[in-house]
């Protein structure tokens, strides 16, 4: 086993960047943390998951399609170094996992994986999540894994690359302490699991009125945060930029949130309620995507609990669906 | 228009790169509505099956996804009907024979042309739904031993607003094909028309359906297919015997962008052209 | 990949993110999830405020008017024309023949150096800038009751309320992050009540919704007070100690019985009792106000209401209590605060003061400066089309679009010898220019913005401005020079804060090197003082508080036979004012294509009216055509119309009325009639 101690992390990354296009979690200038390059700031291992999806790194919230110039059309070009991305705790890679399926499935979305292919994934575990608490261990999935054991770095590898990036580092014994994390990661109590479960199966069963989302769409702002802090949230709008010597085709993050997401020319909109589009932004996850792919899409990364300003991200609505129409049952 | 000269040269660098077709002939189908002939690189075939559609690409405008209006059986071009609705479209319009527009596609499931052979079929549309549906007519036109009986009904809003009146007129004709037309309403155009005046819907219960040989199909906006399902059901037909195509807003084509999602299916893919019993359940759809 | 932080160009709130750059190009942003407005939220314009930076029409050389079209020109050419032609006009008219309209849009910098050059160097206090159009009553209404024109209370205030009074606010529209915390307020138990006829979000969340008719504000709050009067529940201690001219206001509302105001608001005496009673009997409240009290020609008046109505309830200088304009632009406050103003230098220290005066003219090395106050915006328009004015002068302001009766408008620019427009998009306005200057975006420059909370933030540079364009505190520079003063070189920004700081006791402690995280809120005098996040805690900035009594007078226009609709106009959540760059803006833009108006299905049925037919909307000043909107948003009678549509312009039918005291137009109420287009 290879360990990365906590004076030689600086090195070690400026390292991997003469190699990789790099992007591991950093801290900004105001305390932010987000997954960046070296210059952004300094690295910040340590704080759990990242507040803007790491995925971002494949599927950038506005990128090219192609650029045409002079009669010819010129693609989004690969990316010129392979990439490098640090920072995913395990409910991240589940969420890359799911992503990469769906960009696979049916016609290959080659613009994801021009940037996907290749790509070194390294995931963070264990006592570095908020304020020292323990984020699972991953255990696959990726390439590498980096696990917190309260003073430094345990690396993990899944893959030939992993073990080339970790070859260099100094060799530990430290079976013992992975086996204590190894433990309480498989004990710790994931209530979020069980609940978003339930959630599910409560909509799939069809329990969960109207009104209750429009009750929920009356609290909500069409702030789209939750769609575009979700990493399994793919959906994405066409935009072309009209400029003197070219025109450039562009994707960028679009929202189910917004009225203008599904609406016809016609004016037809199949989403045109706050309470459709509410439903929807639930259900898609724990409904349909289950149905389609086989599993519930939200991972609990809990990202958008996070960064909705009025507290109804997934894990919420899902609390207040589960309390309210559960017992409704059982009464 | 200096827009859209740009070709391109190699579509298979990207799924979202579209192949240039040029325009070979453009007519209009109403004030609002054109019909585009086009022809690709070589004159080569689309390989489409009627029902699908193609993504359209101005570049500079973007995308807007089109139903091919021309049957396969038709060699050496294709033909899409386009309304004028949106950027996309209304620059559209403004093309001329000569001009190129992108293409990607075809994409989506066409028709189930495998269970409709051998079958009575009944062929309903309204409004702008009769672009995609005249794929399927003029393949049944050309192939007509392999079909029963060839019912088509239509309705548009007004006289001025019917496509295709010229295929209408012939069809009307045909031996093969007992067609029937209505408008919702007569408006100053229309005064020298004299065909039926009201809903499509009331040309249903006069049909004589065998119900254990009919299909029907269904392409229409939104708020027709409840009530021509209705009047189907009470002729008897079932779930597992209707076809519907219905309309989203595909911005991708490829199952990638989430716009066209009816809770677990992606019209572009899944559809646009569904079974019923595949659709009546699920929230939205219809 | 780089990431810059820097502060949200659209509403006063004043929400933080990162600018996320790839090689030159804006490819999304981040938010800051340690701010202290916006917690790692924003709402869906911040979230989209990076995607219009790079849009093809963005102007990038300057445009010399030639033979009636724009022409591209040189800087040189540009700036030397601009200067040359406002110094004739001024040879020949007088030094106030020309106008400065400054910009809520550009940073605090900007607006001082415009100020500064009309000041110092073209010798007038002739400027101003949209503050004029949307909180100017506000500003006059608090500080004469206060002494202070500003929010008194921060926006972390609304996590400690214990009731919040939202009146001719939509918040969760036009300051969504605020209106999150009124949300959240409500959901936590706090009394809400919202007094606005519009059935507005928080209306849905309300204990109380008032639906007012439009421009009644002042017999509501007469009538509320006149209850708590005399039902005994105003705070005496407050009254006694922190007050004066208690009598007066006491006497003035004796008369407006809960009946009489019921009368003239449409609304139910119990209502008006009931929204007494619950807001005297919470410990802390807040009122929440914005357009809906101020754009009236009684909106000083509002003003005063909503102020006597916390000091009766003893609800100021305290946490979760206040009065609390919301200010509109990003940077309407710091506009004001850098006396973008014609009254006021920055601070509001008056220009009619003699020593104030001297000590900006010593600063500035100029021997005198005007002493008589300029004019408003609003009145510049009427100077500019009887021929008094002859050249102005706009920075990133569009008044064709965004002041009243845009016919008079039109009519006053195209009389002007000569207008300048500096902007970062050909706006309508720009359109009409003689000549245009291409400005840099928020994200070309630094600089700072100050938030409706008085919280004075910094704005970085993510990216180099298109083309030639260049920033607006580059171009102002640029014309002193030319004009022939030394006094305005700079290495950047900072250092014209700096002069800022020493110049404006409000802002005296202020520095970039202080600002870095999250800013500072003024007052903050000095280089060790923290900010202040409420104002009036120990005593009001003119020592007491005070009761400023006000009759009710009705809107200027009502309703008839001709004219039967009331029309009131607004934004929409989706796009900022004229639209410049939020109809640049793919996902915005899509939202919201077209003008159109809100109306109640019951009026719908009346005119035969369907969703998404075109109607013509005509008031006596013009008419537009928009698509209806039927929905019951309104009440029977009015309707609604955003302003941010060229198309479909508002402002082609508002009135142009103005307050008398704060020279605000009444943008809120003016009649209209319509038919459906056939």
């Amino acid at each position: 086993m290879k360990v990365l101690y906590p004076e030689h992390i600086p090195a070690f990354f400026t390292a991997l960047a003469s190699r990789f296009e790099l992007r591991l979690p950093v801290m900004l200038s105001d305390g932010t943390r987000t997954i960046g390059s070296l210059e952004d700031g300094p690295i910040a291992l340590m704080g759990g998951a990242v507040p803007g999806k790491p995925t971002a790194a494949f599927f950038p919230q506005q990128g090219p399609v192609f650029t045409a110039v002079e009669g010819a059309v010129l693609p989004s070009s690969d990316q010129a170094n392979r990439l490098f991305v640090a920072g995913f705790t395990g409910r991240d890679i589940d969420c890359l996992r799911f992503i990469d399926r769906f960009f696979a499935d049916g016609w290959r979305d080659d613009i994801y994986f021009r940037q996907r292919a290749g790509a070194v994934i390294a995931g963070v575990s264990g006592y570095c999540g908020p304020g020292g608490a323990l984020l699972p261990l991953i255990g696959g999935g990726c390439d590498l894994e980096f696990v917190c054991d309260g003073k430094c770095w345990l690396v993990l590898t899944y893959s030939q690359a992993g073990e080339g990036i970790a070859a260099e580092l100094p060799d530990t014994d430290a079976e013992e302490v992975l086996h204590q994390i190894r433990i309480e990661s498989l004990t710790a109590a994931n209530e979020g699991d069980e609940l978003i479960q339930r959630a599910s199966q409560l909509l799939r069963a069809n329990r969960v009125p109207d009104s209750f989302w429009s009750e929920i769409g009356d609290r909500c702002i069409s702030c789209t945060g939750c769609n575009l802090a979700c990493p399994t949230c793919t959906c994405f709008g066409v935009q072309d930029w009209r400029y003197a010597n070219n025109i450039e085709r562009s994707r960028m993050w679009d929202s189910c949130q917004l009225d203008g997401f599904m609406r016809e020319a016609s004016g037809h909109n199949p989403l045109g309620s706050e309470a459709l589009r509410t439903r929807r932004r639930i259900h898609h996850k724990l409904a349909a995507d289950p149905e389609r792919w086989g599993e519930i899409s939200c991972f609990l990364c809990g990202r958008c609990d996070v960064v909705c300003p009025t507290g109804i991200g997934i894990l919420a609505v899902a609390m207040e669906m589960v309390d309210r129409f559960e017992q409704e049952t059982i009464r | 228009m200096t827009m859209f000269p740009l070709s391109v040269h190699n579509s298979t660098q990207s799924l979202y790169v579209p192949l240039d077709c040029e325009i070979v002939a453009v007519s209009d189908l109403t004030p609002n509505e054109k019909l585009f002939r086009l022809r690709l690189p070589e004159g080569g075939a689309l390989g489409h099956s009627p029902g699908q559609f193609v993504q359209v690409s101005l570049l500079g405008w973007g995308e807007a996804p089109i139903s091919v209006s021309s049957s396969p059986t038709r060699d050496g071009y294709f033909e899409l009907g386009v309304r004028r609705a949106g950027s996309v479209t209304s620059a559209m319009h403004q093309l001329v024979v000569g001009d190129t527009i992108g293409i990607r596609g075809p994409y989506g499931r066409p028709f189930a042309l495998d269970k409709l052979r051998g079958r009575d079929l009944l062929l309903i549309s309204g409004g702008c739904g009769l672009a995609p549906m005249r794929s399927l007519i003029q393949y049944c036109e050309d192939r007509t031993e392999e079909f029963g009986r060839l019912t088509i009904l239509y309705g548009a809003k007004s006289v001025e607003d019917t496509l295709f009146k010229d295929d209408l007129t012939a069809w009307e004709a045909s031996s093969r094909f007992a067609c029937s037309r209505t408008v919702d309403r007569i408006t100053g155009g229309g005064s020298c028309y004299s065909g039926n005046v009201g809903l499509i819907t009331a040309l249903i219960p006069p049909l004589e359906i065998d119900c254990t040989i009919t299909v029907a199909v269904i392409v229409g906006p939104p708020v027709m297919y409840r009530f021509v399902i209705e009047e189907l059901k009470k002729k008897g037909l079932t779930s597992a015997q209707i076809v519907v195509s219905l309309e989203r807003h595909m911005r991708c084509g490829v199952g990638k962008c989430g716009h066209c999602t009816i809770e677990h299916l992606y019209c572009c893919q899944d559809g646009p052209v569904f079974w019923l019993n595949e659709v009546e359940h699920l929230r939205g759809a219809l | 990949m780089k990431r810059t932080l820097t502060v949200c160009p659209y509403c006063g709130t004043g929400c933080s993110f990162y600018l996320v750059s790839d090689g030159g190009r804006l490819v999304g942003v981040e938010p800051s999830t340690t701010h202290p407005v916006s917690r790692g939220g924003l709402c869906v314009k911040g979230w989209n405020a990076f995607a219009f930076v790079h849009h093809s029409d963005r102007l990038t050389t300057p445009l010399i008017r030639r033979n009636g079209t724009l022409t591209p020109a040189s800087w040189d050419e540009a700036i030397g024309l601009v200067v040359d032609r406002l110094r004739s006009i001024q040879q020949r008219h007088g030094y106030d023949s020309v106008m400065f309209s400054s910009s809520a849009k550009a940073t605090n910098e900007e607006n001082y150096l415009l100020m500064k050059l009309a000041r110092a160097v073209f010798a007038t206090n002739n400027i101003d800038h949209c503050a004029r159009l949307c909180h100017s009553s506000t500003v006059f209404g608090l500080a004469e009751t206060f002494g202070s024109g500003a929010m008194t209370n921060s926006i972390s205030c609304f996590d400690q309320t214990d009731l919040i009074l939202v009146i001719g606010s939509n918040t969760t529209e036009q300051h969504p992050l605020i209106g999150t915390r009124i949300l959240n307020a409500a959901q936590r138990g706090a009394k809400l009540i919202v007094a606005d006829n519009r059935r507005i979000r928080l209306a849905r969340h309300a204990d109380l919704h008032l639906r007012h008719k439009n421009g009644s504000d002042v017999a509501l709050i007469n009538g509320m007070m006149h209850v708590i009067i005399t039902e005994g529940l105003m705070d005496r201690l407050f009254i006694e100690q922190r007050t004066e001219n208690y009598a007066a206001l006491a006497a003035n509302v004796a008369d407006w019985t809960p009946e009489r105001a019921a009368a003239l608001t449409g609304l139910e005496a119990d209502e008006i009792v009931a929204a007494a009673r619950m807001f005297a009997a919470a410990g802390r409240a807040m009122i929440v106000y914005s357009m809906g009290i101020t754009q009236h020609s009684h909106g000083v008046d509002n003003v005063r209401c909503c102020a006597a109505l916390s000091l009766l309830t003893g609800n100021l200088g305290r946490p979760g209590t206040g009065v609390n304009p919301l200010r509109g632009q990003n940077n309407v406050q710091g506009g004001c605060d850098m006396g973008a103003l014609p009254d006021v230098y920055s601070g509001y220290q008056k220009v009619a003061d003699p020593l104030q005066r001297q000590k900006f003219a010593r600063a500035w090395g100029v021997s005198t400066l005007p002493e008589r106050a300029g004019l408003p915006l609003t009145h510049a328009m009427d100077a500019a089309a009887s021929g008094l004015l002859r050249g102005m002068f706009i920075m990133g302001e569009n008044p064709l679009l965004s002041d009243p009766d845009q016919a008079h408008a039109r009519h006053a620019l195209e009389n002007l010898e000569l207008l300048v427009v500096q902007d970062i998009f050909l706006s309508e306005t720009a359109a009409m220019a003689d000549v245009v200057l291409p400005a840099a975006c928020y994200a070309e420059k630094e600089g700072t913005f100050t938030n409706t909370e008085r919280r004075i933030q910094r704005v970085r540079k993510a990216l180099d401005p298109p083309g030639e364009a260049l920033a607006d505190w580059e171009i102002i520079c640029a014309l002193a020079e030319r004009a022939g003063y030394g006094g305005m070189r700079y290495s950047g920004p900072s250092q014209v804060m700096d002069e800022i700081a020493s110049l404006t006791p409000i802002y005296g402690g202020i520095a970039y090197d202080r600002l870095d995280r999250h800013g500072l809120q003024w007052p903050c005098p000095g280089k060790s003082h923290s900010g202040t996040p409420i104002l009036h805690m120990e005593s009001f900035t003119r020592g007491l508080g005070r009761f400023s009594p006000a009759s009710y007078r009705p809107p200027a226009e009502a309703v008839d036979d001709e004219y039967p609709f009331v029309l009131t106009t607004g934004r929409t959540y989706f796009h900022w004012h004229t639209g410049t760059m939020t109809r640049r803006t793919h996902l915005l833009d899509r939202e919201e294509r077209t003008a159109f108006v809100e109306i109640h299905p019951d009026d719908a049925g009346r005119l035969d009216v369907r969703d998404r037919d075109e109607l013509l909307v005509a008031s006596r000043r013009g008419e537009i055509r928009v698509a209806a909107r039927l929905t019951a948003m309104v009440v029977p009678g009015v309707v609604f119309i955003p302003f941010h549509f060229a198309e479909g312009a508002a402002n082609a039918l508002t009135n142009n009325v103005l307050d008398p005291e704060s020279a605000i137009p009444e943008f809120k109420v003016c009649a209209v009639r319509i038919r459906r287009v056939v």
